[in-house]
């Protein structure tokens, strides 16, 4: 049994793309989403079903147009994508997306540093987690010229350093191979038992059930009732 | 059959040209500028141009106007001076008519500019090109069209990945605030500069520049409407050109304003 204490819960929700260009009819509907705390969530579906549009929508990133998100009971609409930085942590679909920096190290220290931990502290503290994401010997070189699977494993280990309470990931297992995907799936588990909630957005069967996760389906921008799915 | 309700790229390229050429040679003469101004906007309404994105476009250039009109008044004070501190003009209304003017041309070169976003870049392109302008050129300006999105886009995508890690912009001092920008700027452009080498890269896997001269199914066709449409742009900046070097508008409606008081 685990501790886990962060409850997401989804009501009403409505977004649309706002897209100048094609008229797209995509509308992402989620009347009720509640996903246990203390067991992973997997979102599966087809491609453009809107598995990435609800992972936004939980991260903050993609604002709804009606109907309102809860950490903890607490609304977010109010919340800085900043403040809920420090609740929720979130891997893009595409890692090279998110990974701003030129050097592994900076990627994790300098968000460290905006927040006012000491340069020292924060580069020890980088070093300290590249190695426990076995990436160390990555340090050197430019993150431009990472694999996709070492991007991957940066991107999710600089997620990691905020401590989030609940982590959605977009897809994780893209471009990791076999023996990389034990080794995640082991340490979202461990991360899991800390007490930290999942929402797994993702293809991989396999995956899905190393993480003994829940399963949901989505189709045409709906989740599909739990136990229909 | 397609109806034709929008005139060839070509005839746009002329009409811009054209008025943003007047507002460069019109000196002095903000009544005329104005006139000009009225002009490009039906132009660019009849054509479609989404207004709403215009203005919102335009609403920043208020502080140009302010800026220039300070600047002015300050620096090359001129005309009557309407707010002084001490014997320092801070407003005069020549620097007023100088503020006013830059920021008019200013509108009708954004205007101009809008015209063209009602064209696809396909469309803009060939015009390009069938203007005997080398297509080598037309491609980079194409590109390079396509790049300032990528490269926004990496910057966003950056910003929002920082907050995601905790990080409260809006909290930051300024000094700190300003470090973020200049950390991701680095980062950012070579993102983008490597997704448009992959797009050179896959170019030149299709052939580009092999030939001397490359073709295309697309061709733009010169209507006998199209003609037309060019023949009343240019008998139009024919007229505005007269008119500019024969009149001052601005002291021909200053005439009638006096006359109708006296
Ligand atoms: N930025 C965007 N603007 C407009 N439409 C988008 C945008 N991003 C995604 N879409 C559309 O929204 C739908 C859902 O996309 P997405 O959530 O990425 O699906 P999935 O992750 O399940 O493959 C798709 O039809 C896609 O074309
Ligand atoms: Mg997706």
């Amino acid at each position: 049994m685990t501790d886990n204490n962060f409850v997401l819960t989804i009501s009403d929700l409505r977004f649309k793309y706002a897209d100048r260009y094609r008229r797209s009819s995509f509308e992402l509907v989620v009347d009720e989403f509640a996903p246990k705390p203390s067991v992973c969530t997997a979102v599966m579906g087809e491609n453009g079903s809107g598995k990435t549009t609800l992972g936004k929508l939980v991260a903050g990133i993609l604002r709804p147009a009606s109907g309102c998100i809860f950490y903890n009971g607490v609304d977010i609409s109010d919340l800085k994508l900043g403040e809920i930085g420090r609740q929720v942590g979130y891997l893009f679909q595409e890692p090279s997306r998110q990974i701003f920096a030129s050097k592994p190290l900076d990627e994790i220290a300098f968000p460290l540093e905006l927040r006012g931990i000491d340069k020292e502290e924060a580069r020890t503290r980088a070093k300290k987690l590249l190695d426990e994401f076995e990436l160390s010997h990555i340090i050197n070189n430019t993150t431009f010229t990472l694999s996709r699977g070492e991007k991957q494993r940066l991107a999710i280990a600089a997620a990691m350093i905020v401590n989030p309470k609940y982590f959605v990931l977009d897809e994780p297992t893209t471009g990791l191979d076999k023996q990389r995907r034990k080794i995640l799936a082991k340490t979202l588990k461990k991360m899991q038992e800390n007490g930290m909630g999942i929402l797994l957005i993702s293809h991989d069967m396999e995956f899905v059930e190393a993480m003994e996760a829940e399963i949901r389906t989505m189709k045409g921008g709906r989740l599909l009732d739990a136990n229909k799915s | 059959m397609q109806t034709r309700v929008k005139p060839d790229p070509r005839v746009i390229f002329a009409l811009v040209f054209g008025t943003s050429s007047f507002a460069i040679i019109i000196r002095e003469d903000v009544v005329a500028v104005l006139g000009l101004l009225v002009l490009t906007l039906t132009f660019a309404m009849m054509l479609g141009v989404k207004l709403g994105r215009l203005f919102k476009r335009l609403k920043r250039l208020w502080q140009v106007l302010i800026l220039v009109t300070l600047l002015r008044s300050f620096f090359a004070p001129s005309g009557i001076v309407l707010l002084a501190l001490w014997d320092v003009p801070l407003l005069t209304t020549g620097g007023l008519a100088i503020g006013l003017l830059v920021s008019l041309r200013l509108i009708i070169f954004i205007i101009g500019a809008s015209m063209f976003t009602v064209y696809p870049a396909r469309g803009l392109i060939q015009a390009m090109v069938q203007m005997k302008m080398p297509y080598e050129i037309a491609y980079m300006v194409s590109i390079g069209l396509r790049f300032v999105p990528l490269f926004a886009e990496q910057l966003r995508d950056s910003l929002t990945a920082l907050q995601l890690r905790g990080v409260v912009i809006e909290e930051l001092k300024l000094r700190k605030r300003l470090s973020i920008y200049t950390y991701l700027l680095l980062p950012a452009i070579v993102s983008g500069l490597q997704q448009a080498k992959e797009l050179a890269m896959s170019m030149e896997m299709r052939a580009f520049r092999a030939m001397p001269k490359r073709t295309s199914y697309f061709k733009l066709h010169f209507s006998k409407w199209d003609a037309l449409m060019l023949f009343g742009v240019v008998a139009l900046c024919a007229v505005i050109g007269y008119a500019v070097f024969n009149y001052n508008f601005y002291e021909v409606i200053m005439m009638e304003i006096l006359e109708v008081y006296y």
